[in-house]
């Protein structure tokens, strides 16, 4: 647990700073309180690396118990020499961001993301899982994402911030295919098994494709040529976040990757080639393009990218001091890079610019900056005595490598040698160009910054030298040489000595170091050659790439151009297609159909038979019919049609709920008539005989699909189930109910009824919003700004359909038919568990009982009759009773919604059959939030139509919302 | 029977499919339902027993599958509600847009 407790000391640390965002004062002290959390966190991670053995510490717990996923932390020396460096800079880059963003108040979002992105660094060093390692890896890059377009309303923050998105991003799924594939070449997904696991791996016939894809999240993310165009651009992110994701933490996670798994993927030809020539490619472009730029920032992003090649170059090679110049080289392009960006960043705070061609002389102004930026300086061009010098004398004694062949051993060389030339450039550029010499524009004369601000770049810098010059550290080396050995697979001497005698790397380093120096004493004529040459930039390859996914859309847009009824019928024809394709569909042989045919006399069924006549002669109606009133009544037809067919299934719960609920759709559908004008349906209805054509040519096909279906699945029948015969074993026993059916729905899947009833209570609640609010007009807070049409008086209240007074043995049966459905309702609940019938049918035959009384009496009489009617309380009464009911279930039984008899319970004298039991009020709440829904759909399609245009003229018409139905339509 | 009965249930979903491609709303919203009602003879069809009494515990002969019954009750009710949701929707366009057409409504679109 403790090797997680700085992980959850920095998320901790972005949710506190965001709780306290507006606690947080906008000063200094901001940064200094902030910074207690990565200190905190780098403080424990050093004095568990101080206890850190031979073996590496690790810890899990369980994350996902049913996937057998484990979160795994796997902390050796190389996890623990990454991990410090992320806190460590971490730390000081908090300090630097709170000078950086004094008197800004907003920035808590800055400091949020930070602390977000730090844990997410850390988690990816310290994960000991290829799973664990992922997610964190893909945490990187969202939190980047974020701290590179924090200047949201920039263009350029944004544009970058996508481009880093896109290009990491994009190289996540290559790395997590790769993982996955390397965790079962190996065996498991823990580090420990597949680092041990190497031979195995190297063996596998799958082992280069595993390579090149984990190389390619890797590549991306550590901004090799050609992924490494996302890195320039980033640099629209404000200045703590560049120096930190570019300096110790984002870009490495690639380095760190590579020299992790280097034990089990490592040491192989492919491997070399893949790593050297990636590496050399792009520590020669980084180095190349960077003495070409005018900003300073720009310039540090290009000399980051060349670094980076370097340090891949130097994970390819299979030799004791490659890996001990890959973690000089790591340690000490962290401390000067930090150092430079931050120094860079100090430069633009106090003057305004970051241009070279604007900036010159600033030495007086600031004095201690550029002792900053020289120190630095010098360690970016690998000038004794700084800790650079040694990165690069190693750097160049590993080049000199034994087993390649003499032309490309001495290209690496040559390749290696003008790297170090340029990067002397770039660092001349950095200090003698912008600090000496006459200020090239006097409005950007600059001052010095506070010296708590220059404190945090200061840290590095100093370090840089101390390790150059002090004498030897013993326990640093010995630290460093057991990361190198943990990515080297073998033991790794580290030595800081600077002067080893006049050997190779001596001489190189020499040269390089003249030939940088002539070249910046020639820069002007050399950088304006550089910008004679023709130049090529791999942006114009992910523009093209983005332009061609834009060009794609034009499928989509042709494909769903915003008519439904064409989504419909390419969904049906897609569906066909990949079901014919897919092979999914298994003719019926002509065997099987003569059988078919056969049975057919013995099995003749002329009920059902019958009941599926009625069903399709009904629905073909309702396409011949031409006016829509007949229309509704011959769905109506078919609907009674499936009730038949549903009861010789036989499953007569279910043709119960079929019956009432489609004599309410029919109802429903003759409200809806009446308030849709008849002119507008008729233009609708005139469609060309293309069109037809097509209709007929999806109709057929999905009717010919799903009738092969139905008979693949009629025909196989009796089967076996799974669950099925459970249900009806536990029915009884369980919830005394003998109806499964029934059963099922009040008690084993009580929870999908209950959110099934909500559901539909939230549809009559719908109805009633849209009728009465949405069909006026509103504002653009949402204020309606035209009053609600008030219901005009009219003499005749108490008129039905028609506007004629129904006669009085109409209107006493409709009078008596609600009591009459209150019982049946009654009826159908408490027999419910032993008989057919059950809450649904209960709230919708009373509802129905209601739909008379609007068609007989007219609204406002119907209204007035029953004044008791409150849908909306309804609803909340018949939720609210399944979620109490549901409790004490819990309370008593041990689960949500459990099956408990409460008549038996406390001994209630019932008669027989009837149960006062959990299921039996839940019938009562599903009858109560049906009834409620139902009766607000009938209160809102029942209301008298407003015709809102019509306003300013007698609304003569309004009570008859359905007068035309039986006379014109 | 099987095969009357699979034809039956494709024929309906084919004058579903052609009845919710017309451009009159009244006649997509019936091709709604009967669409519903050949899922739901659908979903009955594929229960895992040819039943000769109702699933109820007091009979001993071959039950009907209850599971498909169950989801069939469910399915039918919350149509029934998505029934209503769309007629109101349709009248607020009507209204709004002075037409039943929905090709007609574009505003939507841009």
């Amino acid at each position: 647990m403790i090797l997680a407790t700085p992980i959850l000391i920095l998320l901790a640390a972005a949710l506190l700073t965001w709780a306290l965002r507006r606690q947080l004062p906008a000063t200094v002290a901001r940064g200094w309180l902030l910074a207690l959390a990565p200190l905190s966190s780098f403080l424990l991670l050093l004095w568990q690396a101080g206890r850190l053995g031979e073996e590496p510490a690790t810890w899990s717990a369980n994350w996902i118990a049913g996937l057998n996923l484990q979160a795994v932390i796997y902390f050796d020396a190389l996890a623990a020499l990454f991990a410090l460096l992320v806190t460590g800079i971490g730390t000081l880059i908090i300090l630097y961001a709170g000078y950086y963003f004094a008197g800004d108040d907003k920035a808590a979002r800055f400091f949020t993301y930070l602390f977000l992105f730090m844990a997410m660094m850390l988690g990816l060093v310290l994960a000991g899982d290829v799973v664990t390692l992922f997610i964190f890896w893909e945490g990187t890059s969202i939190t980047s994402f974020l701290l590179v377009a924090y200047k949201t309303t920039s263009a350029d923050a944004r544009r970058g911030a996508t481009k880093a998105l896109l290009i990491t991003g994009g190289g996540g799924i290559a790395l997590l295919l790769g993982l996955l594939l390397l965790a079962s070449l190996a065996g498991g997904t823990e580090f420990a098994t597949i680092l041990a696991s190497g031979g195995a791996v190297r063996g596998s016939s799958l082992y280069l494709a595993t390579l090149i894809l984990v190389a390619t999240g890797a590549f991306t993310k550590s901004a090799q040529t050609p992924a490494h165009i996302w890195l320039p651009e980033a640099m629209s992110a404000p200045t703590p976040a560049s120096a930190f994701l570019h300096s110790a933490t984002m870009v490495k996670a690639g380095i760190y990757l590579m020299a992790r798994l280097n034990p089990a993927l490592g040491q192989t030809e492919a491997w070399f080639w893949l790593l050297s020539i990636a590496g050399l490619l792009t520590m020669v472009t980084g180095a190349y393009l960077g003495t070409k730029q005018d900003d300073l920032k720009a310039l540090l992003a290009y000399s980051t990218i060349s670094q980076l090649g370097i340090l891949m170059m130097l994970v390819g090679q299979d030799t004791e001091i490659a890996f001990k110049a890959l973690i000089i080289g790591v340690v000490a392009h962290a401390l000067y890079k930090s150092a430079l960006f931050m120094g860079v960043g100090i430069i633009d705070h106090e003057t305004g610019t970051r241009r070279l061609s604007r900036l010159g002389g600033l030495r007086r102004a600031m004095p201690l900056s550029f002792g900053l930026i020289l120190v630095a300086g010098l360690s970016l061009a690998g000038l004794p005595p700084v800790f650079g010098f040694l990165a690069k004398e190693t750097l160049l004694a590993s080049a000199v490598h034994p087993t390649l062949p003499l032309l490309v051993s001495y290209l690496f060389v040559a390749a290696i040698v003008a790297a170090a030339a340029l990067k002397v450039v770039l660092s001349g550029l950095l200090t003698v160009d912008t600090f000496t010499g006459p200020s090239r524009d006097e409005t950007f004369a600059g001052h010095e910054a506070p010296v708590g601000m220059l404190l945090a770049p200061f840290v590095p810098a100093l370090l840089s030298i101390a390790l150059g010059v002090l004498p030897e550290p013993k326990a640093v080396a010995e630290f460093f040489g057991a990361a190198a050995a943990a990515s080297f697979g073998a033991p790794v001497k580290v030595s800081f000595a600077l002067w080893t005698g006049l050997n190779v790397q001596v001489t190189l380093s020499a040269l390089a170091i003249t030939l940088g120096g002539l070249l910046f004493w020639q820069r002007r004529p050399f950088i304006a050659w550089q910008h004679r040459l023709p130049s090529w930039s791999f942006n114009r390859a992910y523009e093209a790439g983005l332009a061609a996914i834009d060009r794609g859309a034009w499928i989509a847009t042709r494909v769903q151009g915003g008519r439904l009824r064409v989504y419909l019928s390419v969904t049906v024809l897609a569906m066909l297609g990949l079901v014919l394709l897919l092979g999914g569909l298994v003719w019926p042989s002509p065997a099987a159909t003569v059988n078919g045919l056969n049975g057919l006399r013995a099995e003749f069924d002329i009920i059902r038979l019958l009941a599926l006549l009625a069903v399709v002669g009904a629905a073909l109606a309702t396409v011949v019919i031409k006016r829509d009133f007949f229309a509704v009544l011959a769905l109506g037809a078919a609907g009674l049609g499936v009730a038949v067919y549903m009861a010789v299934e036989p499953a007569p719960d279910v043709a119960l709920v079929q019956i009432v609920v489609d004599i309410l759709a029919t109802v429903i559908l003759v409200l809806a008539i009446g308030r849709l004008p008849r002119r507008q349906r008729e233009a609708a209805q005139r469609l060309n005989v293309g069109v037809q054509w097509r209709n007929l040519l999806v109709a057929v096909s999905g009717g010919l699909l799903v009738a092969l279906m139905a008979y693949g699945a009629l025909t196989s029948r009796p089967r076996p189930s799974l669950v099925t015969p459970f249900y009806s074993e536990n029915a009884k026993p369980l919830t005394g109910a003998s109806d499964i059916v029934g059963a099922i729905i009040v008690d084993f899947r009580a929870l999908d009824t209950l959110i099934e009833i909500a559901v539909f209570s939230l549809a009559g609640l719908g109805v009633y919003t849209l009728l009465t609010h949405a069909a006026r007009k509103h504002d653009d807070h949402g204020q309606a700004i035209d009053e609600q049409v008030p219901l005009p008086a009219r003499p005749d209240a108490g008129f039905g359909i028609g506007g004629e007074r129904a006669s009085v043995y109409i209107r006493t049966v409709t009078n008596l038919l609600l009591p009459v459905a209150l019982v049946i309702g009654a009826i159908h609940m408490l027999y419910g568990h032993d008989q057919p019938g059950d809450g649904f049918t209960a709230g919708v035959i009373i509802s129905l009982a209601i739909g008379l009384k609007y068609v007989v009496f007219g609204f406002r009489e119907t209204r007035r009759r029953l004044w008791w009617m409150r849908p909306r309380r309804f609803i909340a009464s018949g939720i609210l009773l399944v979620v109490i009911n549901g409790s004490l279930a819990a309370l008593l039984n041990g689960y949500f919604l459990a099956p408990v008899d409460y008549g038996a319970l406390i001994g209630l004298p019932l008669p027989a059959g009837v149960k006062l039991s959990s299921g039996f009020l839940f019938e009562v709440a599903i009858a109560l939030a049906v009834f409620g829904g139902v009766s607000l759909m009938l209160d809102t399609l029942g209301r008298p139509a407003v015709d809102v245009r019509a306003l300013g003229q007698p609304a003569a018409d309004a009570d008859r919302p359905t007068t035309s139905l039986m006379t014109g339509d | 029977m099987e095969l009357l009965t699979a034809l039956g249930i494709g024929l309906l979903f084919g004058v579903a499919l052609y009845q919710m491609l017309q451009r009159n709303v009244i006649r997509s919203a019936i091709g709604v339902i009967l669409l519903g009602s050949a899922i739901n003879l659908f979903l009955l069809a594929a229960g895992s027993t040819n039943g000769v009494v109702p699933a109820y515990s007091t009979f001993t002969d071959t039950q009907a599958d209850a599971l498909p019954q169950a989801l069939v009750l469910t399915a039918i009710v919350i149509s029934m509600g998505g029934l209503a949701f769309i007629m109101s929707m349709l009248y607020i366009i009507s209204v709004r847009y002075q037409t039943g057409d929905m090709d007609e409504v574009n505003g939507l679109r841009n």
